[in-house]
């Protein structure tokens, strides 16, 4: 005897353990790495976690010609970080939010610089001040100081918090010291917002 | 004694072989029984449910079991190249949340420079930049989604180089440096 319904899920398993394994990106990494890689994105996808940040780093490494090894141990590491995002920004994180949050992790910030965050920004994305977070700090700004500056900015659009961040980075690029030139432009407001050109143009970096 | 059994036992046999007339119309006299018995009709849902878990008798060939495994093997082979395409973060396809970014990287004496990032799944063929007139600046536009994205320029198709005019990234894990651009989506 044979249920029609035991039939269909049987064949829904079977596409659906197709997997990471039969990604076709995965064909520039040698065998051994992409059995573990894939697994590894497997169980974080089981997890509910975002799949799509672990394939990038996987493919990362592969264009740079990392060893696989090293392509393992930085996917396992980004695995790890988005589990710690999503535990404190709960389930309802959207996978951009758990990318960034995990990037912002492992520039410093505390799990509860994000809660706040969270909260500050009243339901909008966190996307960006997380991003700006972790430029700050890759710009040498202390992680504690790039946080408030953060918070104390989640109200403003995801323009302004961008642009806030050029011009710290033009004022530690003409010698400021970074945690200051974030703080001072932090208390005197400076950076004005943004300017919306007549005509859009190409932006930069 | 034996004698007496096996007058019993032929007596019964031919009791037994002798053919029994059948009503012919008794196919139809019970078919319309089991027609007027069959059971009330379901709802929409409950019958569809029904359907769905009522066991059925299927009469497969050696042959049609092979052929149906064989197109079972085919979809798993094929599906995943066709319907495994990346996903939209990816697409170059320009959308009212995406917006134009140009880099620009100064590389006196270079053969050819490519953008590779998360935004073109790290292809070095992907994303080609120009020689301007000044033949030492390389020169590209993309447009990108909102969110943060990593990218580097390959010089020579074997020299990685960071963006100066970009952050970094943070995390620099395999020996070569990348850079982030931050796209905001309000």
């Amino acid at each position: 005897m044979i249920r029609p319904l035991a039939c269909t899920g049987f064949l829904i398993l079977a596409l659906g353990a197709r997997g990471a394994a039969q990604d076709p990106r995965f064909s520039r990494l040698d065998a051994e790495t992409r059995s573990v890689v894939a697994a590894i994105i497997d169980s974080a996808r089981a997890q509910g976690l975002p799949s799509e940040p672990l394939v990038d780093r996987a493919l990362e490494g592969a264009a740079k010609g990392a060893p696989g090894s090293a392509i393992v141990a930085a996917v396992r590491r980004l695995a790890a970080d988005l589990g710690h995002a999503r535990d404190a920004l709960g389930a309802g994180a959207s996978a951009a939010e758990l990318d960034a949050a995990a990037a912002a992790l492992r520039a410093g910030a505390t799990t509860d610089v994000l809660t706040r965050l969270r909260r500050e920004r009243g339901g909008r994305p966190i996307i960006i001040p997380l991003a700006v977070l972790a430029d700050l700090v890759a710009g040498g700004v202390p992680a504690d100081t790039a946080a408030r500056a953060v918070l104390a900015l989640a109200a403003d659009s995801d323009d302004q918090l961008i642009e806030f961040r050029r011009t710290v980075e033009r004022d530690i690029a003409l010698g400021a010291p970074p945690g200051a030139a974030a703080e001072g432009r932090l208390a005197t407001d400076a950076y004005g917002g943004v300017q919306t050109p007549a005509r859009p143009r190409p932006g930069r970096p | 004694m034996f004698e007496a059994r096996d007058d019993t036992l032929e007596y019964v046999i031919r009791h037994v072989r002798r053919p029994v007339r059948i009503d012919p119309a008794l196919d139809g006299r019970v078919m319309e029984r089991i027609a007027a018995h069959h059971a009330p009709r379901l709802p929409g849902l409950a019958a569809a449910w029904d359907w769905l878990v009522r066991p059925r008798q299927v009469a497969v060939s050696p042959l049609g079991a092979l052929a149906a495994a064989v197109v079972v093997a085919v979809a798993l082979v094929v599906m995943p190249r066709v319907g495994g395409a990346p996903p939209a973060r990816r697409a170059p396809a320009a959308t009212a949340a995406m917006r134009e970014f140009q880099f620009v990287l100064v590389a006196p004496g270079a053969r050819r420079v490519s953008l590779v990032g998360d935004f073109n799944d790290w292809d070095p063929a992907s994303t080609p930049l120009h020689q301007t007139s000044a033949r030492t600046i390389w020169s590209g536009v993309v447009a990108l989604g909102p969110g943060r994205h990593r990218y580097a320029f390959l010089v020579d198709g074997t020299r990685w180089v960071a963006d100066p005019d970009a952050p970094a990234a943070p995390s620099d894990e395999f020996g070569t440096p990348s850079s982030v651009v931050t796209v905001g989506g309000s």
